[in-house]
């Protein structure tokens, strides 16, 4: 009943107007990111995270979680249409979705796509509030062994599914590990990797890094080819047939359970979920056989899944203060931004904050629902905007928001630097989801270990005196390991990827 | 293409190689347990071991990396080159000649050069990204954006 309770009082927080108005411009920003080419979540948060500095926090994280979400919805509409997934976790719904588009019938998948992510968004929010309470008070028990723990299986568990190569991917998770040691020791405050410069004495900004890596990386991808491709996409009506509504509901109710219980997983990404689910609604078909004709199951069970992977995916950063995917990690950025740590804490500290975002994720889903049936026909519009024009503005809104984190152009110059480097790791296929995580958990998990060690005198074995500590690292070495064996590693390849979300 | 994969190993040992030299000028360990050094050092000696094991592999491996066309063509090359640039003389002239101009001119290069767009779409764009976004920024949202160092300039309001 607590949990009800404190639902309503979040409920206060989300329907004032100023915080509806919040839930509102992230969830238009979220869909237009969705919807273009080119721009991901993870930048798209990053890239907004400065705005947000002179708003108070609760407005700030609800507009940016919208944001988050808001992409999964956005990312249908090219996939539907074009054959373009918007976002990695809607390239599965490119076949069904395109299917029934030529078919003229992509307006009844945009509907059912829609439907099928606000059941999915949701339900996952509906296991949020339900897991908030045991498992906050699971994690208050939890010293700095633990919590070192907790994060090397969380890294761990991103890695094993990060990528095609398990080297490259630790390679990637200690890069951004390296990039996190840059300025004041968290435990002594002395300067290193510093260079001398005041710049660096902060860290270097993770916004910046972010925004670069994933962001102005995958522009400058883009820039490869000539520019100039503009899309014409062709709109029927969005009213479903009794029978796509009678043929969703199953793909929807599953997709809900996959995405939820996905997303609770750190490394899993939204593109497996949608990917699971797409499998699952094969196998339980009567006519598998007619998969990739156009079946509205598969456009339901992925757009829910993966709509329902994104909620469930702020289950461990809520209730742990642990980001599951590097869209949330950078959400826990800002967080901390905003002087905010999100875990246990944050419901006991600022419950406001904490259940009034949970709330606004109710909210947020009712906005995508309106802002994607009614007006699909906006969304489908941005694309006919020429990219040679598009990617000037993209990048000039980058310039404003790296500078504006700390009022520095040597932000530009970061961003700039890790564009190249991000470039450069993509073309030689490394995941760069790892670095995100790393990059952010990297002050946490040296503080947790050092403050261990110090309790300890240095004595390693501390880590083996908590059977909480002991079954966290054992499980990691499992996941560390087992893709080493080809058992595990047999149709790995279609869950893993370094997608965004 | 190979030798492209062994080159960015051999980036990664550099790399490795200078932060272990850095962490051992770091303390290591302190009366009160790890200090500064001691969590740079491991990770440093932990991408080397990985970096080494990465070089090896791809300088074994036969065909794959060998077979992927890595290079944009020279034209691709340029259009990267040309936007890395300019961001970066962004970064370098944006607290000399203030945000309103420098913006306005990265803009100009980056829609009439590389986007090859109208010239009057260039510039209803750019002065808007320019000096539509300084004033929203200062006005609205109380992100103060640099303005020219150079006195001429500021004295005409950039």
């Amino acid at each position: 009943m607590d949990a009800i309770q404190n639902l309503l009082m979040g409920f206060a927080v989300a329907l004032t107007p100023q915080n509806l108005l919040f839930a509102f411009l992230g969830s238009v920003l979220g869909t237009v990111i969705g919807v273009l080419p080119g721009i991901g979540p993870v930048a798209g948060v990053a890239m907004l995270i400065p705005l947000t500095f002179q708003m108070n926090p609760t407005g700030a994280i609800i507009m940016l979680t919208a944001l988050f979400y808001g992409t999964q919805y956005g990312g249908t509409i090219t996939s539907v249409l074009l054959n373009v997934p918007g976002e990695a976790a809607s390239a599965i719904t490119c076949i069904e979705g395109y299917e029934m588009a030529k078919q003229g019938r992509g307006g009844a998948a945009l509907a059912i796509a829609a439907i099928g992510s606000f059941v999915g968004g949701t339900i996952a929010t509906f296991a949020l509030v339900l897991a908030a309470g045991p498992l906050t008070r699971m994690a208050l028990e939890f010293g700095p062994v633990e919590f070192f723990a907790l994060i090397v299986l969380g890294l761990s568990l991103l890695m094993g599914l990060a990528g095609k190569s398990m080297i490259k991917a630790l390679m990637m998770g200690i890069f951004g590990l390296l990039l996190a040691m840059v300025g004041m020791d968290p435990v002594r405050g002395l300067p290193r990797f510093t260079f001398g410069r005041m710049e660096l004495m902060d860290g270097i900004g993770f916004v910046p890094v972010i925004m670069g890596l994933f962001g102005l990386a995958e522009i400058l991808g883009n820039a490869e080819k000539q520019f100039g491709q503009v899309f014409a996409a062709k709109m029927s009506s969005l009213i479903p047939t009794p029978k796509d509504i009678r043929d969703s509901i199953g793909p929807i109710l599953r997709g809900s359970a996959i995405g939820t219980l996905l997303g609770l997983v750190p490394g899993m990404t939204g593109s497996a979920s949608s990917f699971l689910s797409y499998i699952a609604e094969r196998k339980v078909s009567n006519h598998p056989e007619r998969f990739g004709t156009g079946l509205i199951e598969g456009v339901a069970g992925p757009e829910t899944a993966n709509n329902a992977h994104a909620n469930g995916a702020l289950i461990p950063l809520f209730t742990l203060g642990i980001p599951a995917s590097p869209t949330v990690a950078v959400i826990m950025g800002a967080f901390m931004m905003h002087g905010l740590i999100p875990g246990p804490f944050l419901f006991k500290e600022h419950p406001d904050v904490a259940w009034g975002t949970i709330a606004s994720f109710y909210v947020g889903n009712v906005i995508l629902l309106i802002l994607n049936l009614p007006l699909v026909g906006i969304w489908v519009k941005i694309l006919k905007i020429p990219y040679g024009l598009l990617f000037g503005i993209i990048l000039a809104f980058m310039v404003v928001g790296a500078y504006s984190v700390s009022n520095s152009a040597f932000d530009v110059l970061v961003m700039t630097l890790f564009g190249l480097i991000g470039y450069l790791l993509r073309k030689l296929d490394f995941p760069l989801a790892p670095v995100v995580l790393t990059l952010i958990l990297g002050p946490l998990m040296e503080r947790s270990l050092r403050t261990s060690l110090e309790m300890s005198q240095g004595d390693m074995g501390i880590f083996l005196e908590s059977p909480i500590a002991i079954v966290l690292l054992a499980l990691a070495a499992f996941f560390l390991i087992a893709p080493a064996f080809r058992f595990f590693r047999r149709g790995k390849g279609a869950l893993s990827g370094d997608e965004e979300a | 293409m190979k030798r492209v994969y062994q080159t960015a190993g051999l980036c990664f040992v550099g790399l490795s190689a200078f932060v272990v030299w850095e962490s051992w000028t770091l303390e290591y360990y302190t009366n009160l347990g790890p200090g500064p050094g001691f969590f740079p050092l491991w990770l440093g000696v932990v991408m080397g071991a990985l970096s080494l094991a990465w070089f090896v592999q791809v300088s074994g491996r036969k065909g794959g990396p060998d077979d992927v066309a890595i290079l944009p063509e020279r034209a691709g090359i340029l259009r990267i080159l040309s936007t890395l640039a300019a961001l970066a003389a962004m970064a370098g002239l944006m607290n000399l000649f203030g945000f309103q101009l420098a913006m306005f001119l990265l803009l100009v290069f980056l829609l009439k050069v590389l986007g090859r767009q109208a010239l009057w779409v260039t510039l209803v764009v750019a002065l808007l990204g320019s000096v539509g976004v300084y004033h929203l920024f200062g006005a609205y949202l109380d992100v103060p954006l640099p303005a020219a160092a150079v006195k001429l300039l500021a004295n005409l309001g950039l």
